[in-house]
């Protein structure tokens, strides 16, 4: 069974339609990049996809339907995401991101929490923990106890990357993670994303626009074109489709 | 939210208990000690004017935390805080009069009515967003007001319900010593309360529903439930200190409670400082203290009694001069005039503070 299976995705807004019959399924483990030139539709799939726009057509999590769930329904089911621009909690610690985005796995409750019962102290201490864990894993020691409205970008979308990675989901839905990075820090996300897959299995879907990346990392690709699905299968293959080289060059008038 | 760094110098961390603690080195310790030392000696040197000052600050910092939890941390504007401290009020004063309850009674009775008015008016936050919340808040201002006001009225108490000084036992508050203690008692399990929340995961859902909702949903945060917990706790905690102003006062009366007293608790946590429990608590303190300020500045002047009649517009025009001023030139609040002399402290001889990342 496919981790994820989107069928006949279909969005409108008014006259306008956004998606037309998008369909894939993305299997345990594997990283599949979504790509297609600016204003394909790319980000509303993975809107829909999270409960965040209500899209027609089926949408099923380990044979599930998430149709219709909303946002944090489908958050805690293990589908965690990433923002093009980060959007972290500016007032907040990176710790404290990274807390946040594990609220739905926290066990207490607000009447314990007003008298920090032991139960509550022990929760919060076992998830600083496993937070670390995670700032571990990309690297972020140096600023955990940092503010992230001073962080450099780069940084703070490592952070993002953290914060959805520390809601421990099964899968992953990466929104540009590489735009606005340097090379240096393109490379350590890549090493991250690989190691992702690798050593914790999840299953990735991943809007990018890099193309050296794509062809690099990815195991299978899926286009799109205005809100259409051109082509999908392995790097090799479909970046030397005519039909994804016209869409993102155009072809020649000749 | 007490996962920053620690400041003192030579302290480290060896175990996440440690970042969890809210009093964690030892010259924190001393200084809390040194505080409440201080507070204990004040009323047995105070006079009774100074007492009554005193007590209306506690009252006022447990009506201002609620307010900052609400609005400085999970971002829900009100308007209508006035309304529920005249809800708690008239809890006490109505099972009082009715029912001859007694104050351990009408106290947690207060909390839990603040409670359902709370979840109540919360429900426009489910739809509405800043300006328009808080104009839907301002209804709950003067329902609750009317409702007071028709009670008064069809039971015949116009002037205003006399509450008798309550006793707990053979326990009687009558002296304004007693109340000091009781007041700050309840302020401080407010502050508790408050400090407990916030730094466990209601606090960090608060924080995160402020900035970014939609983010905040696509974390896994139930964002409807979070902000219904924000206004039941807030306004809970704000009907008990309605409830206790009440006692302590002795009388209810709607004429209490106008559409500015709900102004001054907004202007507390604006010139304190938003997003800063510290900050509610200074802003208490300084909007308790401001007309009692002006009133003892006005009476040094040459010929200070011509100037009694106009001292009302004084005060009017004085907290609208210190709001600009504060909004203008310290948007950041007291608690930012606070953070930037203990930073030019601690960082003495440098001037600034390193970028993100950097240790201080």
């Amino acid at each position: 069974m496919a981790e994820l299976e989107v069928e006949k995705l279909r969005l409108r807004f008014g006259g306008l339609t956004v998606l037309d019959s998008v369909s894939f399924a993305v299997e345990k483990a594997e990283l599949f990049a979504l790509i297609g030139p600016n204003g394909a539709g790319k980000t509303s799939v993975l809107n829909c996809i999270s409960g965040l726009y209500p899209g027609e057509g089926a949408i099923r999590f380990r044979g599930t339907s998430i149709s219709g769930m909303s946002a944090h329904q489908v958050a805690r089911l293990g589908i965690a995401r990433t923002f093009q621009h980060g959007e972290l909690f500016p007032h907040m610690t990176v710790a404290e991101n990274l807390l946040t985005g594990r609220h739905a796995r926290i066990r207490t409750n607000p009447l314990k929490e007003m008298f920090f019962t032991r139960t509550v102290w022990r929760e919060e201490v076992a998830h600083r923990e496993a937070v670390e864990k995670i700032i571990d894993f990309v690297e972020l020691e140096r600023y955990r106890n940092a503010p992230v409205a001073n962080l450099p970008f780069g940084i703070q979308k490592i952070v993002g990357f953290a914060r959805a990675l520390a809601m421990e989901p099964a899968i992953l839905l990466l929104d540009e993670p590489s735009a606005g990075l340097n090379r240096d820090e393109r490379e350590d996300l890549a090493r991250f994303i690989l190691r992702i897959k690798h050593e914790l299995g999840i299953a990735m879907i991943w809007i990018e626009h890099d193309m050296q990346m794509v062809a690099d990392l990815s195991d299978r690709l899926h286009v799109l074109e205005y809100g259409r699905s051109v082509a999908e299968g392995s790097p090799d293959t479909v970046l030397k489709d005519p039909r994804v080289i016209s869409a993102y060059l155009g072809t020649a008038a000749i | 939210m007490s996962n920053r760094e620690p400041r003192a110098s030579g302290y480290f961390r060896s175990s996440y208990d440690q970042g969890l603690r809210l009093v964690e080195t030892r010259t924190q310790w001393t200084s809390l000690i040194l505080f409440l030392a201080v507070l204990g000696i004040f009323p047995f040197v105070a006079s009774s004017f100074q007492l009554d000052l005193a007590n209306q600050v506690f009252l006022a910092c447990i009506g201002s935390v609620a307010l900052m939890l609400l609005t400085g941390y999970a971002g829900q504007v009100s308007l209508g805080h006035a309304g529920l401290i005249a809800a708690g009020a008239f809890t006490a004063g109505i099972l009082f009069k009715e029912f001859g309850a007694k104050f351990w009674v009408t106290i947690p009775a207060a909390a839990v009515i603040g409670a359902l008015i709370g979840l109540i008016f919360g429900l426009p936050s489910l739809r509405l967003r800043g300006l328009y919340l808080a104009v839907s808040t301002l209804a709950l201002h003067f329902v609750v007001v009317y409702l007071g006001g028709e009670y008064e009225t069809k039971r015949g108490f116009s002037t205003g319900i006399v509450i008798d000084v309550p006793r707990i036992g053979d326990f009687v508050l009558r002296d304004r010593k007693i109340w000091y203690f009781v007041l700050f008692a309840f302020a401080a399990a407010a502050l508790l309360i408050s400090l407990n929340l916030l730094r466990s995961r209601t606090g960090r859902a608060w924080a995160a529903i402020r900035s970014h909702e939609t983010i905040a949903e696509a974390l896994g945060i139930g964002v409807p439930a979070q902000k219904l917990l924000a206004f039941v706790i807030s306004s809970s905690m704000t009907a008990v200190a309605g409830a206790l102003f009440g006692y302590y006062r002795g009388f209810v009366s709607v004429e209490a409670f106008s559409l500015f007293l709900s102004i001054q608790y907004v202007a507390m946590i604006i010139i304190g400082g938003m997003g800063s429990i510290l900050g509610a608590i200074l802003g208490a303190v300084f909007v308790t203290l401001l007309p009692y300020a002006i009133e003892y500045a006005v009476g040094l002047l040459p010929n200070a009694r011509s100037y009694a009649g106009m001292l009302a517009a004084f005060n009017y025009a004085a907290f609208g001069i210190v709001m600009i001023l504060f909004l203008v030139f310290e948007p950041q609040g007291l608690v930012g005039v606070w953070r930037r002399v203990q930073n030019y402290f601690l960082l003495w001889p440098f001037k600034q503070k390193p970028l993100g990342g950097g240790r201080k």
